[in-house]
């Protein structure tokens, strides 16, 4: 199999994407955390749009940041966030011999992808893009002619699919109110009328050698103040006794 | 230097030649998917008691005039779209029929009489199931009208798929077709939870299967240079040597297309969709993406791909005899009449894939008959299963049908009809389709698949008829599902369904002729 | 000298300023731990309350992003058009009125079922 020759600065810009860009989807696939392979899938994202770029594509490298390095992987890991960043996915198998099966298979696809392109390939010169981008002016030009004029159903239809993603986010995602939202009005009403606090709870104590929301504020009375403390670090029994030298602190202070 | 900048300049201020359109060949669509926007629009603007009412005119006034424009278009073969769509006669034919299960799908899921409840979709899809919300919901007579927009826009998507003329085409087309009944398979009202397992699978199966067919279809470009089809067939018929790179491409594009027909071995996401999809959604998307699929990848083959029919022939040929053979046995085991229906739909398949492989134009006519039986067979079957209901909904599990026939003969007589129309008895629609795939595949000489299909067909009918009997020859028992009085709208499916199916099979001629005068595609 | 060294030399001292900062800061700083202050948020909440493989999580989020993507993906198909917008005549503002307009309507439905709104 013969490759023809691209000039060096092509050829190295190339073999550190490609490599960077496969060595992404291998962490990508085998990373234990979700936030982990979302930050390999960048990784290959970025290198591909680096390659669509030195292949005189421009317009495709910059989308390809846009939306996938941008939008989907911001849509990853914030939702990853949310769902909690240290949920590891549960390696058990459902169905014996799942994972070798699959690998098996993945491998076959690679091995008849490889010989598929790799025997078409041999011998063929590479063209590029320069007449093709020359033809409209430049290479967003030549996208731009393409979209609208000989794909232009195509590009209409595609409005049908963005209606239908964000139509379908709202009607799985957007949790409605059967019941009119509280007004401010009725909420402070509620506090005031409830059994609890009805103001801010007091904060926790802040001295010279303690400023940590686990040391309980003082009362005017020098008490701690049971309620200054996270409920959270109570249960846990997180809460730092007050210092009697910063009672005394205080009261000297006072009689100053 | 300034002739080079009065170069570029001269080329940047070339004004370029616009597309022009011809609205009556695109009318169908535009009407879809207009109605499609308006009724996001409905969506947005109106109250909410005003929806249904709004939709449901929409909807059904829609469809009628895409069916009007699909018969005017009668006769016309020529391309749109600087040759994105093709309009042909068995183009139109797919198109009319998708248009036809799409009025009687719009119909089952219209239905509010069988569901105490309400109808067949859930109150708000994104309310808990089990949940506080949920109850408050369903009891305050919500309804999640979104599945109407949702329900347009596949439609939308089916009337492209069998009509774009080019990778890019058919590739929006399917995405179009596919993202909406994704969204609708996860909103079922009752057995939520597996109804949004059902629509994860699909949608993650679907997805990974589009991107197959996204490989497959840079693969080709990169073999041919184009993605338009009659382009890819020139290239094709001149090439020489080296073919690996075409096969690669085939193989991949075809998965793409097998798994939205449920083909072994893409098929496994089929039981599950069907089963926990809503009732109404499982029959129109059973019928009517089936004929969309099937549709493009007959354009795909015969078009783009005839020039090497000796090159995937063999690969349908394992395909189909797999489909057959497993839709058939599996469905022997099967405990859930939904699940039986999925695998039976499986089977069905690959009958049709006979009159596929043959690649002939008697191929092409007997796969268009075979589907359009099966299409209205398929709807009619999903009406009944969404009247035989017990407290709990509907009464899937096979052990609640036991002595049906005795409760509710009228009913389980046409449901008996339509188990014998696709065990392919005589007098119903199936054995006409069954009967025309396998002449046409013997002219073609594929003789060993005909015998394997009749093997299949063999099999198929012992679960077929198994059904028949476990209605008429056992006796009610308590367990016995009773059978709901639907309103209207059911009503009108099943009597299509059922007469469809009953005059296809004593007088098939008039489709017969109109599928033969329809020709054979645009190449 | 080269343009670029004046970036370069930039992009050195950046990187030496954040090596610098990250050595430094725990060699010379205080160190008074307690569990309290190891935690993620000080108040107490606990960042991995939510049950791991279970449970279901406010998704909120989700529909945010989605409609970011979709209204991205627009601005992907605009960007082309502005570059080449006088070469279409009227009828290349026509297919990019009708392409915004729809996708405008999922917008108008999105706002009027208080999609934007944050709770």
């Amino acid at each position: 199999m013969t490759f023809v020759e691209a000039n060096t600065g092509e050829a190295v810009v190339f073999w550190i994407c490609a490599i960077l860009s496969v060595a992404g989807a291998i962490g990508l696939i085998t990373s234990r955390k979700a936030v982990h392979s979302a930050l390999w899938m960048a990784l290959t994202m970025i290198n591909l749009a680096v390659l669509y770029i030195a292949n005189s594509a421009p317009f495709l490298g910059m989308v390809q940041i846009i939306v996938y390095t941008g939008a989907v992987m911001m849509l990853f890991l914030f939702v990853l966030m949310v769902v909690g960043v240290d949920a590891s996915d549960s390696l058990i198998e459902t169905i014996k011999g799942q994972r070798w099966a699959a690998i098996f298979l993945g491998l076959t696809l690679t091995v008849v992808l490889v010989w598929g392109i790799g025997s078409a390939l041999a011998g063929v010169p590479a063209v590029g893009l320069e007449a093709a981008n020359r033809e409209d002016g430049g290479n967003v030009q030549g996208i731009a002619h393409l979209i609208f004029t000989d794909y232009l159903i195509v590009f209409e239809v595609t409005s049908a699919l963005l209606i239908t993603a964000a139509m379908g986010a709202m009607v799985l995602a957007h949790r409605e109110h059967w019941q009119p939202k509280p007004t401010q009005a009725e909420l402070s009403q509620a506090r005031f009328l409830g059994a609890g606090h009805p103001g801010n709870l007091p904060g926790p104590g802040t001295f010279a050698r303690h400023n940590a929301v686990d040391t309980p504020g003082l009362l005017p009375d020098g008490t701690p103040a049971e309620v200054s403390i996270p409920g959270a670090l109570k249960a846990r029994g997180d809460v730092q006794p007050v210092d009697i030298e910063d009672v005394h602190a205080i009261e000297e202070a006072d009689s100053l | 230097m300034n002739a080079v900048v009065e170069a570029v300049r001269a080329v940047e201020e070339t004004p370029w030649v616009m597309p022009t359109l011809d609205y009556k060949l695109l009318a169908p669509i535009l009407i879809i998917l207009g109605a499609g926007v308006v009724s996001v629009l409905f969506e947005a603007l109106l109250p909410r008691a005003a929806r249904r009412p709004a939709q449901l005119v929409l909807v059904f006034v829609s469809l009628v005039a895409a069916l009007v424009s699909i018969i005017a278009l009668q006769g016309s073969r020529s391309l749109s779209g600087r040759g994105a769509l093709v309009v042909d006669g068995p183009g139109l034919i797919m198109q009319g029929t998708i248009v036809i299960i799409a009025i009687l799908g719009a119909m089952l899921m219209a239905e509010r009489g069988l569901d105490p409840s309400g109808d067949a979709f859930a109150a708000r899809a994104s309310a808990l199931p089990g949940s506080e919300d949920e109850r408050q919901f369903t009891a305050r007579g919500y309804f999640q009208t979104e599945i109407w927009p949702f329900f347009l826009f596949a439609v939308g998507g089916m009337l492209l798929f069998p009509v774009a003329n080019d990778l890019l085409m058919m590739f929006v087309a399917l995405e179009v077709m596919s993202l909406p009944l994704y969204l609708l398979t996860g909103m079922a009202r009752r057995r939520r939870l597996l109804s949004q397992e059902a629509a994860l699978k699909y949608f993650v199966l679907g997805a990974f299967s589009s991107a197959f067919f996204l490989y497959g279809a840079a693969l080709l470009y990169g073999y041919t240079g184009t993605i338009s089809f009659p382009g890819i067939a020139a290239a094709v018929s001149s090439t020489t040597g080296q073919t690996g790179l075409l096969l690669v491409a085939v193989a991949l594009l075809g998965a793409g297309l097998l798994f939205k027909i449920g083909a072994a071995p893409f098929h496994q996401w089929t039981p599950d969709v069907y089963q926990g999809a809503p009732t109404p959604l499982t029959g129109f998307m059973a019928a009517a993406v089936k004929i969309a699929a099937f549709g493009a990848l007959l354009r795909l083959f015969y078009v783009a791909l005839g020039g090497m029919r000796w090159d995937w022939a063999p690969m349908l040929w394992v395909v189909a005899i797999l489909t057959m053979l497993i839709g058939s046995v599996i469905a022997l085991t099967q405990s859930d009449i939904k699940r039986m229906i999925a695998y039976s739909s499986i089977a069905q398949a690959g009958f049709i894939l006979v009159g596929v492989v043959a690649a002939t134009p008697a191929g092409l006519a007997g796969a268009l008959f075979y589907l359009i039986a099966y299409a209205f067979t398929t709807i009619g079957i999903f009406a009944i299963i969404m009247m035989v209901r017990d407290e709990n909904g509907e009464a899937t599990h096979l052990s609640k049908w036991a002595g049906l026939g005795r409760r509710s003969p009228f009913v389980a007589t046409i449901f008996a009809v339509f188990m014998l129309s696709l065990a392919g008895i005589p007098l119903t629609s199936g054995f006409i389709g069954k009967f025309s795939v396998f002449t046409a595949a013997i002219a073609a000489d594929d003789t060993w698949l005909v015998i394997v299909a009749v093997i299949a067909s063999l099999i198929a009918a012992f679960f077929y008829l198994r059904v028949v009997v476990l209605m008429f020859f056992t006796e009610a028992t308590d367990e016995t599902a009773e059978v709901a009085v639907p309103s209207v709208f059911t009503t009108v499916a099943l009597a299509a369904g059922a007469t469809v199916t009953v005059l296809l099979g004593i007088y098939p001629q008039p489709l017969l002729d109109l599928i033969i005068n329809a020709g054979v595609f645009v190449r | 000298m080269n343009v670029y060294t004046p970036i370069l030399v930039l992009g050195l001292l950046a990187f030496g300023f954040a090596v610098f900062s990250a050595v430094i800061a725990p060699i010379t700083g205080p160190k008074r731990y307690n569990r309290a202050k190891v935690d993620a948020y000080e108040c107490g909440i606990e960042p991995t309350l939510q049950p791991i493989g279970g449970g279901r999580f406010p998704v909120k989020y989700y529909l945010t992003a989605m409609l970011f993507i979709v209204f991205d993906i627009e601005i992907v198909f605009l960007y082309p058009w502005a570059v080449a917008f006088d070469r279409m005549a009227v009828f290349g503002l026509i297919e990019m009125v009708l392409f915004i307009v729809t996708v405008l309507v999922v917008y108008a439905y999105v706002w009027r079922r208080r999609g934007l709104e944050w709770d």
